[in-house]
């Protein structure tokens, strides 16, 4: 699928029916969108987003850089994932988002949530259902999606929420189930899908987090959920990594559960996604790298003080550029650190706040124990 | 490799390591020690913290530190190494290496050493033998004598090149022995400040003790060394501060330092050209002490004015005094913090950034409200307008207690400034330029720095 044509002028929501159609006609397998073609909608989106979203403009004017000086996505100024938590970065204005995820917690002191305003949960479904299909289940695994986190609310405004979601009630057959309740997972729920897809011979596909995963091998370790060998086609996909558990590690994760579940280690699924970006990354089994996304979804490795773009393997800062951020901002320089491996990235850890400074007090941190804003 | 420790006394010799790296990256290394290593050291640096006592006066002392500090900042062979340490360690340029060391050693003559002790403990008399209190005159004899116990245990941190040695030197004053944890981002200077203070008496060289580890690690060397010491003192931020007091016994007697913050402040008249002093300040410890002036308000309608005259300043400074290369989480964190600044200042108007373009050399955070968020970034400086003092205050009020030196430009408000200081219990109120260089009896934290490690005798005797 290829761009005709550039106008001099581009409409949201124009663009984003191309768009859609684009990633709605992409397969894995298919030859990738070459270069120039990726290009062409870079250009195309940034033009957009030059003319339509304002605070981003404005910050293009301040570097002197505007359409004319950008040929492609390489050259599309990123913004500082910092930006999504003090403006609204849309195309349009607030009044035209349909969708609201905020960003978890907090970073180095600031408690602002971060926000991405979404304009076309649409756009954003196409390429969500296109990558999942592409690297998780293709459309003749007949699989029962089975989601372990919450359901998406207005009131958590989690995009893994919504997305889970949408796979849930919308991918293949649409019959699939959530095991959550408030107080966690429903681990009955759970072991009533294992023993319904075992008896019935058909494949489960379990949409949760690397926590949640974790609980439930801990529970089948110990007896107290079943352990049955899962049909041929299974897949298990999980998401948010092994923060916030100390001790935990995903190969010991992925080589219980592929034990436990008679299923092959390649059939664990790690999914790399933030609120930031609306396309997702997804890597196989343990090492889950390089971890492939739609050719929409491109990252390029920075190093963290001149920017400059590294080479292949060099550790540095994760810039992502993804056409499914029509809406708001398409490139984005995130504060991880990860290096371009084969034709994917590895996402190797968050730079986590500036180092201990002795005996000097940053007084964000002195704010935040105090519980001021 | 950079050997980073001095352990008189140890025994057997080292066979394991600990590795690790600077803040530049300079790969150094220190014994791994064993119980019977660390408890052989302690016992060394305790006989002869005794016997320097039995044998050598404070004034004596007082010399001999004196005569090793002022090698260390002299054009004399130390005195480069100790410069090239620093380079090395923490990639700083030779300048500004140099001005800190310069800086530093003013507080280690022997005019400031005996200055510090006569302005706590009225003299050095009282620390070699009884000295009478004659306020009691008439009710009998009464005399007193001032000693710190015969070890003390230093956790050191390394954001401020040298405030290892003047801890060590406090320690040395009041004639105790120091066992000291280096810090791993520059864990060089003590130790060869060790050294130089062993050529010049051997006896008083033995009675300091320094190596690395791990920070968090708490090995059996700390618990080994925790036992001997008479006082603890803790230079760090309130994790660390945690971290030791959860470490060590209940009833331990622990002397802490830090977490602290420095202010400026630029009085209605204060002069536009006191900018160049305040970019000396900022850029003096890399806003990385406690005295940096990280946030700075200008009293008054606009920052304006002031933000650009300091801009130029610290482009000059930069010329002069180039930064090292920030660390990958610096740079992270120095971009986030100008995004937060520049986006919201595109809504509101009311903040901006200036800054060398995208090169993290120098950055002003600019707003005309007035906030207290900050962090400890390379060069960053926060700038807030507020109309008056009154202002400030309310601004300033969480602060309270966490303000270790106040710097100043301007004369007509001054002493309701000061004022205002004190109520908020900031230690040090200082003109722009001398932020960064408190003078050696300056009450750190508003703490004496002798007083916290003395045992005193009380000596009575009938008429």
């Amino acid at each position: 699928m290829t761009a005709p044509h550039e106008p001099a002028t581009e409409s949201f929501d124009l663009l984003s029916t191309e768009l859609m159609a684009a990633f709605e006609g992409w397969r894995p397998g298919m030859p990738s969108w070459d270069e120039e073609e990726l290009d062409r909608w870079a250009r195309r989106a940034f033009r957009l987003q030059f003319q339509e979203n304002a605070p981003y403009r404005k910050y293009c004017e301040t570097r002197g850089v505007a359409p004319a000086d950008v040929r492609g996505w390489r050259e599309v100024l990123p913004v500082p994932t910092e930006a999504f938590r003090v403006v609204d970065l849309i195309v349009g204005d607030r009044s035209d988002a349909r969708l609201l995820f905020l960003t978890s917690g907090t970073t180095r002191g600031r408690s602002a949530q971060g926000r991405h305003l979404v304009r076309s949960p649409e756009l954003y479904r196409a390429s969500l259902r296109a990558g999942f299909r592409g690297f998780v289940i293709n459309d003749d695994n007949p699989a029962r999606i089975v989601t372990f986190p919450p359901t998406f609310t207005h009131q958590s405004d989690s995009s893994l929420g919504w997305m889970m979601d949408d796979l849930r009630t919308g991918f293949g057959s649409g019959d699939g189930a959530s095991v959550a309740s408030a107080a966690g997972i429903e681990w009955d729920l759970l072991d009533a899908e294992v023993r319904e897809s075992v008896h019935a011979g058909r494949p489960l596909c379990l949409l949760g987090t690397t926590l949640g995963f974790a609980e439930w091998l801990e529970r089948l370790q110990a007896g107290r959920s079943v352990s049955d060998r899962l049909p041929v086609g299974s897949v298990l996909m999980d998401t948010g990594g092994e923060k916030g558990r100390p001790g935990l590690r995903r190969a010991n994760l992925v080589r219980g559960l592929a034990e436990q579940l008679e299923i092959s280690p390649d059939a664990i699924v790690n999914e790399f996604g933030m609120t930031e970006l609306l396309s997702q990354r997804y890597g196989c089994g343990e090492p889950a790298y390089p971890l492939v996304g739609p050719p929409w979804l491109r990252s390029r490795v920075l190093h963290p003080v001149t920017l400059e773009e590294l080479p292949p393997g060099e550790k540095g800062i994760l810039c992502h550029f993804d056409l499914a951020n029509l809406g708001s901002v398409c490139a984005v320089l995130t504060e991880d650190q990860g290096r371009v491996v084969e034709d994917g990235i590895e996402w190797v850890g968050r730079t986590d706040g500036s180092p201990p400074r002795g005996c000097s007090l940053a007084t964000a941190a002195l704010l935040d124990a105090q519980g001021h804003a | 490799m950079l050997e980073a420790w001095h352990l008189p006394g140890l025994d057997p010799p080292p066979t394991e390591w600990l590795e690790s790296r600077s803040r530049a990256g300079t790969a150094f290394r220190a014994p791994a020690l064993t119980a019977a290593q660390a408890r052989s050291v302690a016992s060394s640096v305790r006989s002869a913290a005794l016997e320097a006592r039995a044998s050598r006066s404070t004034h004596e002392v007082i010399e001999a530190i004196t005569r090793a500090a002022g090698r260390l900042s002299a054009h004399e062979p130390e005195g480069m190494a100790a410069r090239e340490l620093l380079r090395v360690e923490l990639g700083w340029s030779e300048s500004l290496v140099a001005e800190t060391l310069e800086g530093m050693s003013r507080t280690w003559t022997s005019e400031a050493l005996a200055g510090l002790v006569e302005s706590e403990l009225g003299g050095a008399g009282i620390l070699d033998g009884f000295v009478t209190d004659t306020r009691w005159a008439g009710q009998g004899r009464r005399s007193r004598r001032a000693l710190g116990p015969p070890v003390v245990l230093q956790v050191l941190a390394g954001n401020v090149p040298g405030v290892a040695i003047t801890a060590t030197i406090r320690a040395l004053l009041v004639r105790s022995g120091v066992l000291c944890k280096l810090p791993g981002s520059e864990p060089g200077l003590l130790p060869l400040f060790a050294r130089v203070l062993t050529d010049e008496d051997p006896l008083l060289g033995r009675c300091i003790a320094a190596t690395w580890w791990a920070g968090d690690s708490f090995p059996v060397a700390w618990r080994e060394w925790a036992k001997w010491a008479g006082r603890t003192v803790v230079y760090g931020g309130s994790m660390t501060v945690e971290e030791v007091r959860r470490s060590l016994p209940a009833n331990t007697d622990l002397v802490t330092y830090g977490p602290k913050t420095g202010i400026g402040v630029v009085l209605p008249d204060g002069p536009l050209s006191a900018v160049t002093a305040l970019a000396r300040d900022i850029c003096a410890y890399d806003q990385q002490g406690c005295v940096s002036p990280r946030l700075v308000y200008v009293v008054g309608d606009s920052t304006r004015p002031f933000v650009e005259r300091l801009a130029a300043a610290l482009e000059e400074q930069t010329r002069t005094q180039p930064p090292p290369e920030a660390t990958a989480a610096e740079a992270v964190a120095i971009r986030a913090a100008r995004a937060a600044f520049e986006f919201a200042g595109y809504e509101s108007g009311r903040s901006r950034v200036v800054s060398p373009g995208e090169s993290l050399a120098w950055t002003i955070l600019s707003s005309e409200d007035p906030a207290i968020r900050a962090e400890s970034l390379p060069r960053v400086v926060w700038v807030h307008r507020v109309q008056d003092l009154k202002a400030l205050e309310d601004a300033l009020q969480p602060l309270e207690g966490h303000i270790q030196t106040l710097g100043y430009s301007g004369a007509e408000e001054l002493q309701n400034l000061a004022a205002l200081a004190a109520r908020l219990s900031v230690s040090r109120i200082a003109p722009f330029g001398s932020m960064a260089w408190p003078p050696a009896d300056w009450r750190h934290e508003g703490k004496h720095q002798l007083l916290p490690l003395i045992n005193w005798t009380d000596f009575e005797i009938p008429e």
